[in-house]
């Protein structure tokens, strides 16, 4: 009896000493090393199967941001892993595990492209028309995302359903329903391929500071700009409040007066929206027509990967988009010339996620070498 | 909800489900009903071998959730083992002319390869604490990640080339018994062999000590420690095991039934860990009640050359999606089962 409360009470003691203990600084730490580390071990691979290793990460570098156009890549990828961070991370910090931003960004996409191509033959030909036809697009895709969001929110709120499992089957079906629709209805006459026609030259993002025809830095703003808008939300509004209280300290939250499957819904839906809008930039700036979802590169689930670095800290998506946009980039450069397949990168990706998911091995290892300061 | 739940809780009505499924099966094979046309030993047949790298997983994962793990990179141990397996019989015979004793030691390969993967898994999840979630879910980035890298290094592309797989084994005089012999002892002694582990498994887990110990860990881990049973150590034992039989299914895929690896998209295991996982909660955690969640899942996967053949021809992208719609399906409907009290928490003795 009494053995059980003092189980209950040490628990608590180790929660809260873990809390104080996940200062900043040490997320940053851990952040780098958990890269740094995953790197090495990349770069071992890449020895070990008889490539050469430092070969492998000068060009991971120079891919990333060697010249002009490798830059403007590796910001192109950097905007669309911002924008899908922010939506993981508004998830992760209430405790929902929205491991469906890959299919919420398909689903906003192929809306935005639907809106884009039924209402660009109905105004005039001129890129005034441009304005209403994006507005209309980030509208739909909005839309579209937060409700492809807020389905799995209501199975779990109301049915009990594990929400990881519910999104990745959401993805699995976003995907195949949308590559049928593009496929029996969409696809030009005797197009081969299963695209949609082109969009109108006019309906894009103008290039601006880069001469990218798929990047522009107002993509890149849209990004910034949403990650300031949900940081200010979560930090400064009673709603952001309840949310990130939801995700550490539930029982608090009800106390309060949160209702706890309502705010499930709610995560949800704006996590949802906010993929969905990365799917409008990404069918308008980069591709400029729709395909084949699953060919599309795997920006919601390399969000997962860049919000745990962050810490799901709005903010700190930033500088996890710009690493993981980068690590992209050089990836895809080693794919291109040295012949080391760009998987590894993923990999890579990968064992980052896994180093970030365990701080208690860094915490160790630093209480083994003694850097971390005496603690206990 | 509450009423399936209770429904699924009660073990003779499951049994009584199971014994009405097998009646309705036999019926529409044998009595020209509507529906029979469905119903064909060649579709059981394939149902069963869709089922079996399920079930594998499945039955390991379900092992590792009942001592209070969830092991959620089931998906990802199944890429590995889908690689590994084509890779080693492939490097065993040079390349060319792989025969069946090169397949069955590139099985034990892939035992052993899952079993170390795994232990480093439960390192972190047990002693390092790691997220749960998120450590799960990098096993699957990471096997999606090297498992192509690997085979572009081996074979020059994210895919194998074609593989030879496992002989059906024919029993003789069990084989000549009208339908079950014909899926059971003329077929893939991998749809046999799974079975026996399931049944096997449905015993260690209820009926000895050990599957006493693996449920109290999940259940009332404390118990268990004041037993003098080292809770982690119960707990290593299941994680390890979890992923050597997600291993082995994804090895079944490639070199059992399949012919070979293939590393596009998200790989040839395609979301089946993942819906091994649902298999073992549909299942209500009972290795019997997981083979027959895996069953219809595998069922569902086959769906398509059924629809063919009675004339629905539905595009292949839809009736791909068959399988998970069926599993949120499952998991509306029946809810999360009771999950074991002590899954997600890492158990720290208190001396």
């Amino acid at each position: 009896m009494s053995d059980a409360a003092t189980g209950v009470r040490s628990l608590a003691d180790r929660i809260a000493a873990r809390m104080l203990d996940a200062s900043v600084l040490e997320r940053v730490v851990i952040a780098l090393v958990a890269t740094a580390l995953a790197l090495l071990i990349g770069a071992v691979i890449v020895a070990a199967s008889g490539y050469d290793a430092v070969e492998f990460v000068s060009s991971l570098v120079y891919g990333a941001v060697g010249n002009v156009s490798n830059l403007a890549f590796m910001l192109r990828q950097s905007s669309m892993l911002i924008l899908t961070g922010v939506a993981v991370a508004v998830a992760f910090r209430a405790g929902v595990f929205n491991i469906g931003v890959q299919g919420q960004f398909v689903v906003g996409g192929f809306a935005a492209t639907l809106g884009i191509l039924f209402a660009a033959p109905l105004l005039p030909n001129s890129p005034v028309s441009a304005i209403p036809l994006l507005a209309l697009a980030t509208l739909l895709a909005l839309a579209a995302g937060g409700a492809y969001g807020a389905l799995p929110g209501v199975m779990k709120a109301y049915a009990g359903a594990n929400e990881v499992i519910t999104t990745i089957m959401l993805n699995f079906i976003a995907s195949g329903v949308v590559y049928f629709l593009l496929d029996a209805y969409l696809r030009p006459e005797g197009a081969a391929a299963p695209n949609t026609e082109q969009f109108p030259d006019y309906v894009g993002l103008p290039g601006l500071v880069f001469e990218s025809p798929s990047f522009s830095i107002l993509g890149l703003g849209v990004a910034l700009l949403t990650v300031v808008v949900v940081y200010l939300v979560m930090d400064r509004t009673g709603f952001g409040y309840d949310l990130v209280t939801s995700g550490y300290q539930e029982p608090a939250a009800k106390y309060s007066g949160v209702d706890p499957k309502r705010m499930i819904v709610r995560t949800m839906t704006i996590s949802g929206m906010i993929a969905g809008l990365a799917g409008a930039l990404f069918a308008i700036m980069i591709l400029g027509y729709y395909s084949d979802p699953n060919t599309f590169p795997t920006f919601g689930f390399d969000a997962i990967a860049v919000s745990l670095l962050a810490a799901n800290n709005p903010l700190g998506v930033i500088p996890a988009g710009l690493l993981f946009g980068g690590l992209d980039a050089g990836g895809q450069y080693i794919g291109f010339t040295l012949d080391v397949p760009s998987e590894l990168v993923d990999g890579v990706i990968g064992l980052i996620v896994l180093f970030v998911a365990a701080p208690e091995l860094f915490r160790a290892a630093g209480q083994y070498t003694s850097l971390g300061g005496d603690r206990e | 909800m509450s009423t399936a739940r209770a429904l699924l809780d009660d073990r003779r009505t499951l049994l009584g489900v199971l014994g009405a499924l097998v009646a309705v099966i036999a019926l529409l094979l044998f009595v020209d009903l509507p529906g029979s046309d469905l119903v064909t030993v060649g579709a059981l047949e394939r149902a069963l071998q869709a089922a079996t790298p399920i079930a594998l997983a499945a039955i390991g994962g379900l092992y590792a959730e009942k001592s209070g793990v969830f092991n959620i990179g089931l998906e990802g141990f199944m890429i590995f083992g889908a690689l590994v397996g084509a890779a080693v019989a492939w490097l065993l015979a040079g390349g060319e002319g792989i025969t069946q004793v090169h397949l069955w030691v590139a099985f034990v390969a892939v035992a052993v390869v899952s079993g170390v993967l795994a232990t480093l898994f439960a390192v972190l999840l047990i002693r390092y604490e790691a997220n749960q979630i998120v450590a799960g879910l990098a096993v699957w980035f990471i096997g999606l990640g090297f498992g192509p890298f690997a085979a572009t290094v081996l074979w020059g592309g994210v895919s194998s080339p074609s593989l030879p797989n496992v002989d059906a084994v024919s029993v003789p005089v069990l084989a000549e018994i009208p339908v079950l012999g014909r899926l059971f002892f003329d077929a893939s002694p991998l749809v046999l062999l799974t079975i026996v582990v399931a049944v096997a498994a449905w015993v260690v887990l209820f009926r000895t000590r050990y599957g006493y110990w693996v449920q109290a860990a999940g259940e009332n881990p404390e118990a268990l420690d004041t037993a003098g049973i080292d809770v982690n150590r119960v707990r290593y034992a299941t994680v390890i095991f979890s992923g050597v039989m997600a291993g082995l299914g994804g090895a079944v895929l490639s070199i059992g039934i399949g012919s070979g690896f293939t590393g596009t998209g998200v790989t040839m295991v395609d979301g089946r860990g993942w819906i091994a996982i649902v298999a073992y909660l549909f299942g209500n955690y009972n290795p019997l009640g997981t083979y027959g969640a895996s069953l219809l899942f595998g069922a569902m996967d086959m769906l398509q050359i059924q629809l063919q053949t009675i004339g629905i021809s539905l595009p292949g992208s839809i009736t791909g999606l068959f399988p998970y719609v069926a599993v949120l399906v499952v998991l509306v409907g029946v809810g999360y089962t009771r999950v074991p009290s002590a899954v997600g928490e890492s158990y720290d003795t208190e001396e």
